[in-house]
Order: structure tokens, then sequence, then C-alpha cells
């Protein structure tokens, strides 16, 4: 048997009265990996987490820590600790007898909670407030102190709530750079519940995508946002174009064809398809480009789509334009274009323009 | 720059009269209904230093009335009752009340709404329904009107169970509404913060939840003792014969008569519920809580 | 221990349990005797026979009561609605006051209010009475007025001290309420081109309307129960059902017909709350 993993979910379920909040949730967290769970509100992300923090207890199913079954254990005798979304800083007590709260809970000597919460003060650079009321620092303070308190009790898993929700943005990006270089630090297990695509793409070893309290895909950030599993994962994160499709054929090339009757290739088809099916063809607007009709290649390569098409729609974004094209059948593509070429004549609206991308780009998913 | 017309001056200094006048209106008003409020009470506090027996005619600034009562033994022994009655049912309805509101607050259960409803009905029952509802109690089932004999700084006092229990059986549902009040602003996070952090269910309780109540403990517990010492039907009708409080004995002077003592008794009286009033403004400003303030307790 | 934790509803009755068997013994106990008596008979020397009987209640509809019970309603309604037409301006003026000084009214209405019910009652005693009383003692001293004007043992003077009583219940609800509301609500109907009167008719008169529910609650029951006020103020001459029902109890040694007039006092305030809140709702969603 390999090492147990930080965390493993067993087909976990929770019903709250008929409301199924998560739904048959599989999940194995390795030992010092930054795991985000990611989806929009009420996806099940929040509930997930509070089973595994031990504040509801599964209806189905079974939590391990470290290869330990939790079953009932309360949140008091979990190896774990949370960082609450609104970091729920006891506002009584000052900075530092909230960082000492959980060690006084576990009967740590008197001087060592004093080493320890000045160790864990200077780590989140808070060392002159151990004084202060929680209410008398910023946001950005009152997150780092809510970190601080519960990494000074060194957990096995360290369990975070969409702990920069609250801040603003520019903090939230310096909060993010500065949350992933202290997990490195400290080389602790980090779950980490997001509904912000960005945020788990830049910060996670791992993401779990979920919705409807379903798990649709657990993959590093680049397989997520390059290979989506299916029409839910690419359409949450990033932007995606869906033109509908056909099924041609599955093996040995994927072949589908478009509204306009023309086939092209694609690089991969979600399992359960068969010829025939309607699908979707899916396609991030950055992998396309377009050209002039008359550029077009006489005699094209297998792997190049090339798609006719009107542009409708200019959106200048700074770094690059979106064009909109309107296909043969009605059917509409949004094609990224970087602002780098020099001299060269920009698209128009009503110009004809062919759409171009390669396969290996293009996957197949059920509608 | 712009050519005024006539009818916009008209128009705009209309509204200006109208927006003055609507402010200065209403604060004209407020002056008006603070003083309907407070010249009552003034005026009696005034004729509580009337040299003659009159409450009427101004003679001249004396403080006979203050001499007076307090040679009276029997206002004398009415207010160790007041303070002892008041004291030991605060206590007990405080952490009865507290212990109702964590249940009812806290948790849902069958038959909720019967039992919060039972919490709530004492206070909306008239006091003169519930004085007599605890009067044919205490006759039909014999106990109670026996007395808790005492003996306060050396003066001996007799206080009725019927009456303390009385006093307590409207408290508990103040002291339950303030202090549920308190908990539904509190945050659930913080307990769960605290049991993530080790505590257990005493611990958090003990470390978190009631720290955090504490403010609306002691409002509830200010709210019972003042209801407790201006409490007169009752204790009135459930006390028997022979116990009095200060609001009994007033009760009985003015039944006998008016004269400045008993406005010199009412300033003694109003002197303690102007001081409860400014501790529960101290310790509502300590903690820093604004909704308390509009809850009116 | 384990089971407890796991079990909420146990720990729910664990708290309550003290708590609730103490109201059950010494408030629902009370309550259920005082129904039972409505339909026994009066004992010889005080006391009950246990003998059936819906004597009392046809009793309390004798004219010779039921008018008390006509004038008390009465002399509660009218309470009520002059505490809400004092009460609401004063309340919207505390509302609108700069939020420094808010504070500050809101506990100069706290301090009359936590004063001694039973002394700002004497306090009017002291100023209304007919011959001795401060305000007709003064005006014939000024020669403004011949005779001395019908100030105490009347309605109006139960009215006055009932009105004077609960004020402050009436305006802090609707002060709740005011104060909650949200200005730019305000804002957005006079951009709408509502005008001011229109704002208050359309905006913050229905959202106050809880509050005044509230209050008008708060004050119209303690003044149908009444007892201090019109044992003071009435003079012996005006009464209200309280002062019925207490002299069943202090003088005639009438029991069960006390009881039943308290049973049917109690009953008729549930029905005026019932009325007067399907009323208010309804009318509520009405404007």
């Amino acid at each position: 048997m390999s090492e147990p993993f930080a965390v493993e979910l067993r087909d976990v379920v929770k019903q709250f009265g008929d409301v199924v909040a998560v739904n048959h949730v599989s999940l194995r967290i390795r030992d010092g990996e930054f795991f985000s769970l990611l989806g929009p509100s009420g996806c099940g992300k929040t509930t997930t987490l509070r089973m595994i923090a031990g504040f509801e207890i599964p209806t189905h199913g079974e939590i391990y820590i470290h290869g330990e079954r939790q079953g009932y254990r309360p949140p008091n005798k979990r190896p774990v600790n949370t960082v609450f979304q609104n970091y729920a800083l006891f506002p009584h007590m000052t900075v530092a007898e909230n960082i000492a709260f959980g060690m006084e809970m576990r009967k740590i000597p008197k001087d060592e909670i004093k080493r320890r919460v000045d160790e864990a003060l200077a780590m989140v650079r808070l060392s002159g407030m151990a004084n202060r009321r929680p209410k008398q620092l910023s946001g950005g303070q009152q997150q780092r102190v809510a970190l601080a308190r519960a990494l000074v009790n060194r957990p096995e898993v360290l369990l975070l709530d969409e702990p920069l929700g609250a801040l603003d943005l520019k903090l939230r990006k310096a909060m993010q750079i500065e949350l992933k270089a202290l997990q490195e630090e400290v080389g602790i297990t980090f779950i980490y519940v997001t509904h912000d695509q960005e945020e788990a793409l830049t910060m996670s070893d791992r993401i779990a995508v979920m919705n409807d309290g379903i798990v649709h895909q657990v993959g590093d950030p680049e397989t997520i946002y390059e290979h989506p599993a299916d029409r839910f994962v690419a359409d949450f994160i990033g932007e995606t174009n869906f033109i509908p499709v056909r099924v041609v054929s599955l093996a040995p090339e994927i072949v589908v064809e478009l509204g306009t009757g023309q086939k092209v290739q694609a690089g991969w088809a979600e399992e359960g398809l068969a010829p025939g099916d309607k699908a979707v063809l899916s396609i991030r607007p950055e992998k396309m480009d377009l050209l002039e009709p008359k550029k077009k290649p006489q005699s094209p390569s297998q792997e190049m789509a090339y798609v006719p098409g009107v542009v409708t729609h200019l959106v200048y974004v700074g770094t690059d334009t979106r064009h909109t094209v309107r296909l043969g059948d009605g059917s509409e593509v949004v094609v990224r274009l970087q602002n780098i070429y020099v001299g060269e004549e920009p698209w128009e609206i009503g110009e004809q323009a062919v759409i171009t991308w390669n396969a290996a780009h293009a996957r197949i998913l059920k509608e | 720059m712009s050519i005024e017309t006539p009818e916009l001056a008209y128009h705009e200094r209309w509204e200006r009269i109208k927006a003055r006048f609507g402010s200065w209106g209403l604060t004209t008003y407020g002056i008006l209904a603070f003083a309907f409020l407070y010249l009552p009470i003034v005026i009696l506090i005034l004729f509580s230093f009337n040299e003659s027996r009159s409450v009427s005619k101004w003679t001249g600034f004396s403080l006979r009335w203050y001499g007076e009562m307090l040679k009276d033994d029997k206002i004398m022994i009415s207010m160790w009752n007041s303070i002892f009655l008041a004291v030991v049912s605060t206590a007990i309805a405080t952490v009865l009340g507290t212990l109702a509101a964590l249940g009812l607050e806290r948790y849902s259960f069958r038959g909720k709404t019967a039992v919060d409803s039972m919490f709530y009905l004492p206070v909306i029952i008239p006091d003169i329904a519930m004085a007599i509802m605890l009067l044919l109690f205490f006759n039909m089932s014999g106990i109670g009107f026996t007395p808790w004999k005492v003996s306060l700084f050396g003066v001996k006092l007799a206080v009725p169970y019927s009456v303390i229990i009385g006093h307590v059986a409207f408290n508990i549902s103040f002291v339950a509404i303030v202090v549920r009040a308190r908990l539904a602003q509190m945050d659930r996070t913080l307990e769960e913060a605290a049991q993530d952090l080790y505590a257990n269910t005493w611990q958090t309780f003990r470390r978190v939840t009631l720290p955090m109540l504490m403010p609306g403990i002691l409002g509830g517990a200010l709210l019972a003792f003042t209801l407790s010492l201006d409490d007169f039907v009752i204790t009135f009708f459930t006390s028997g014969a022979g116990f009095n409080t200060l609001p009994v004995r007033v009760f009985g002077m003015i039944k006998k008569g008016v004269t400045p003592k008993i406005n010199a008794l009412s300033t003694l009286m109003l002197a303690v519920s102007l001081s409860l009033v400014v501790i529960s403004i101290l310790l509502r400003t300590r903690s820093g809580d604004e909704e308390s303030v509009q809850m009116g307790f | 221990m384990e089971r407890l934790r796991r079990n909420p509803e146990l720990q729910a009755w664990l708290l309550l349990a003290i708590p609730a068997a103490f109201l059950l013994i010494f408030f629902m106990a009370p309550l259920v005797i005082v129904f039972v008596y409505s339909f026994l008979e009066r004992g010889k020397y005080g006391g009950v026979e246990w003998v059936f009987t819906l004597e009392n209640i046809r009793r309390v509809f004798d004219p010779l009561y039921f008018k008390t019970f006509v004038r008390s309603f009465y002399i509660a309604i009218v309470t009520t609605l002059i505490t809400l037409i004092l009460g609401y301006p004063l309340a919207y003026y505390i509302a609108n006051s700069p939020p420094s000084r808010r504070n500050a009214l809101v506990f100069a209405l706290m301090i009359p209010f936590w004063t001694n019910f039973l002394i700002r009652t004497y306090a009017w005693l002291t100023l209304l009475r007919t011959h001795t009383g401060l305000i007709n003692v003064t005006l014939l001293n000024w020669g403004l007025i011949q005779k001395p004007l019908p100030l105490f043992g009347n309605d109006f003077a139960i009215i006055l001290g009932l009105v004077y009583g609960w004020l402050p219940v009436m305006v802090l609800p609707i002060y709740a309420a005011l104060e909650r509301l949200d200005r730019s609500l305000l804002e957005a109907a006079r951009d709408l081109y509502a005008s001011s009167f229109y704002a208050f008719r359309r905006v913050t008169w229905p959202l106050s309307i809880p509050g005044v529910v509230a209050g008008s609650m708060l004050v119209f029951i303690p003044s149908l129960g009444a007892f201090v006020t019109p044992a003071i103020l009435g003079g012996g001459k005006s009464l209200m059902i309280g002062n019925i029902i207490s002299n069943q109890f202090l003088g005639a040694h009438d029991w069960p017909f006390g009881s039943a007039l308290s049973m049917v006092m109690m009953i008729a305030m549930l029905i005026a709350t019932l009325i007067y809140f399907r009323w208010t709702t309804s009318s509520e969603i009405a404007t």
C-alpha cells in the first residue's frame, strides 16, 4: 500500500432535507498539495470543506485524514484548521489571544505558546500588532491574523474558505502570491475553496471543478484549462466557443460536421458520444486565427480547419481584440487576436474572413 | 449667466420655505413632545422640596419631607423589601432566561412554536390578568404565601415566596427576549472557529459564546431588575396581607392623601431608575453595541 | 456524552427543562386555573364550589359590566390612536436627527419609560386634581378661569395618563423601523418624480408599518388591561375592566366571576390583535 493521502473523500454525500448539496464525491488530496475546490456559489464546495473540518457530518460516505477515518469526530478533535471566509476572529480577544487560543485549548505550556505566537506574528508580518483588537486592523491584516491563528497549530491540513473574498482586487492579488509562498514555505496541505477561476488557476497544484454537488473534473490548472472534460468545465473556466456540430466518425479520426455541412477534425471527443449524435465543438477564442479568403492555402493539411464567415462585431480590449464572426449557418464564433501586428490592416465589420485552427485544440463535448 | 424667469424664482423660494419650515416644525414638535414627557416629572421633583403640605402651591424650599421619609420605618422596610426582591428574582430570572434563550435560539425541535409562545406570553399578557392568575394559583396550591425570613443589614425582612415566584415568572421572558436578540446577532462562525481550534463544547461556550453574550445577559438582568423594582400590580395581588414594596407603599400613601412625602419618595425612586439607565448606557457604549439601543432595552 | 453531542434535540431540552418547567407550573397552570374557575360557582366565603355553571360568563355580558367593557375598549382605542398621532412624528424627528444626537434622544425617551409607572401616574394626579391640582390652582390664580376645569376623575384623565405612560413604547418600534429605512429608497422615490409627501406616503409609511403595528399592540394591550391609571386618575368614579376584576378579588370575593372577566378580557384582546394584524397586513399590500 502506498502512502496514505492527506485527505481522502470516499463517495461522500451530504443532504440537507431534500437538497443534495454534495453528490457522491470522491477525492484524493496529496500531502503538501495546494488543492482548490472551484465552482459557482451553491455548488457544494463549502459544504465539502465543512465536512472535512467536521462542522457537517456526511449523510453517506467516509472522510479520511492521513488514512484515519473521521466518522463523527468533532471539529476540535480533527488535525485540521480552518481560515473562515469572514475570518471569524474573536472580537473580545486581542490578536495574540486569538492566535494563542488553539494552543491553549491543547494545553501547550505557556512559554511555548508565547514563543509560537511571536513566531506566527513574525511570519505574517504583524509583530507590532499583538495587543490590538481585530476591529482595529485592516481587512488584509485581519486576514493574516486568521491565517496565523490556523497555521500556528501546525495542522496536517489547512482549510481555506474563500479567504480572500472580502478583500479588494489589488490586495487580493498580493495576498494570492503571499499565500502561495507561505504554503510552499510551511509545506502544509492547503484545501482552498474559491469561485474565482483565475485565483484557482494561478495558485493551485490541482483543482477540482464542482457544480451542483458533483465533481466535474480534477486536474492541474493546465489540464483543466486546455483539456476541459465536459461542457461545464469548458464554460466555467475561461472563455470558450461552443459551435453546434454533428458527430460523423470517432475513429480513426474524430470528424464532425458543422451546421454548414463542412466537415472538420477534432483532437478529442468526450466519452459516450456516437456517430450521428449532436454535440458541440469547444475551442478557446485565442486558439484561432483569421485569414483573408484569398490567403487560404490551396491544399490545406488535414489537421487544420478553415471555416469561412463574416466579421460582425469588434471589441477592443487592450491586449487583444475580440472578433465576432458569423458562420454560414448563423452560429457565431469569437476569435481573439493579439494586437501585435504592425502595419497590417485591421479587420472591419462586414468583411469576409476565414477562421482557422488546429484540430488538436478542438474538443467535441456533449451538448 | 442664466436668465431667471420670475416663475422659477418663485418656485425656488417656495421650495426653500418648505424645506426650512419642514425641519423647523419637526424640531419644534420634538421639543414640545419631550417637554410633555419631562414636565410632570420635573414638577414632581420640584414639589418634593416644598415647605408646606401642598403639592400645588410653592411656599419655600425645604428638605423636611426627605427627613420624614427617612424617619418612616414602614418606608424603610418597603425599600429593603424592594431591593431584596429585585436582587433575588433578577438572579433567578437571568439564569433561567439565558438558558431558555440558548435553547430557543440555537435549536429547532418538535413543538418549538408552542414553547416559543409560552415564553412570549408573560410579556404580552396584561399584568392585572397575570396577577389574579397567580393569586388564584397560590391560593389553590397552598404553596407560596409563606414568607422567606431574612435579616439584611440588621433589618428583618419577610418576603413571601409567592411574590418572588411571580416576579421571576414575568422576568424570565424579558431576559430571554433580550438575550435572544443578542444571540441572533452573534456570528455563529466564531463558535465554529473555536471548535476548529480544539475547544470542546464547554470551552467554546465559556470562552467565546458567554463573553460575546455578556452585554445581552447584563442588559436582560438590568431590565429584569428595573421591572421588578417598578412592579406594583403583581406584587400587590400575590403578596397576601402586610407585605409592602416601595410601589405598594406609594399606592397605599396615595390612597390616603397626597403629601410632598410621596414626592420625596418618588424622587428617590426616580434617582434609582436614572442610575440604572446610566449603567445601561455605560454597558452599551462599552460593548459598542448599536443594535440593542434600538431595542429600547 | 457522545450521544448528547449528536442529538441537538436532547441538548435543547436540557437547556429548556428548568425555565420551561418553571413557566409551566407558575404561568401555564395559573392560566388554566383561571379558565377552569370561570365555569365554577362562587363559594360562600370566597373560594369556589366545584359545580359547573355558565352564569359567570353570562354576567360578563350583563349591561352593568358590559358597559365597562365597551368603555375600556373605547379608552384603549383612543389612547392607541393618540399615542400613534403623537408618537409617529416624534419617532420621525428622532430618526431624522443627526446620528450623534440620535442615541441621546433615544435615551431621553427611555428615561421616563424606565421610571416607575405608578410615580408617573402620581405626577399627573398632582397636576390634574380638581381643586388642589397644580393646573386648576394656577389657572384660577391667574384669573384665566372662574371655575376649576373638569380634568380629573373622568375618561380624559385616564386617557391622558395612559398616553403619557405608553408614549415611549409607541415611539421606539416606529423609530427602529424608520432608522432602518434605507435613505436611498427615499432618494430613489424623489428621483422618480415623487413629491416629498408622495415619497412619504408610498415609501416611508409602508415601510414603517411593522413598527406602527408593534407600537400599537404594545400600547393597546396594557391600556385595555389598565389597573393603576384608572385607580388613581379615575378618582374612584371612572373605572375600567381591570378595576372591576380586582374588585372581585379584593372586595367582593367572587373569584369565579373575576376569572370569567379576565378570561373574556384576554380573549377580546386576542381577537382585537388578530383583526388588527389582518387589517394592517392587508392594507400594507393595498398601498
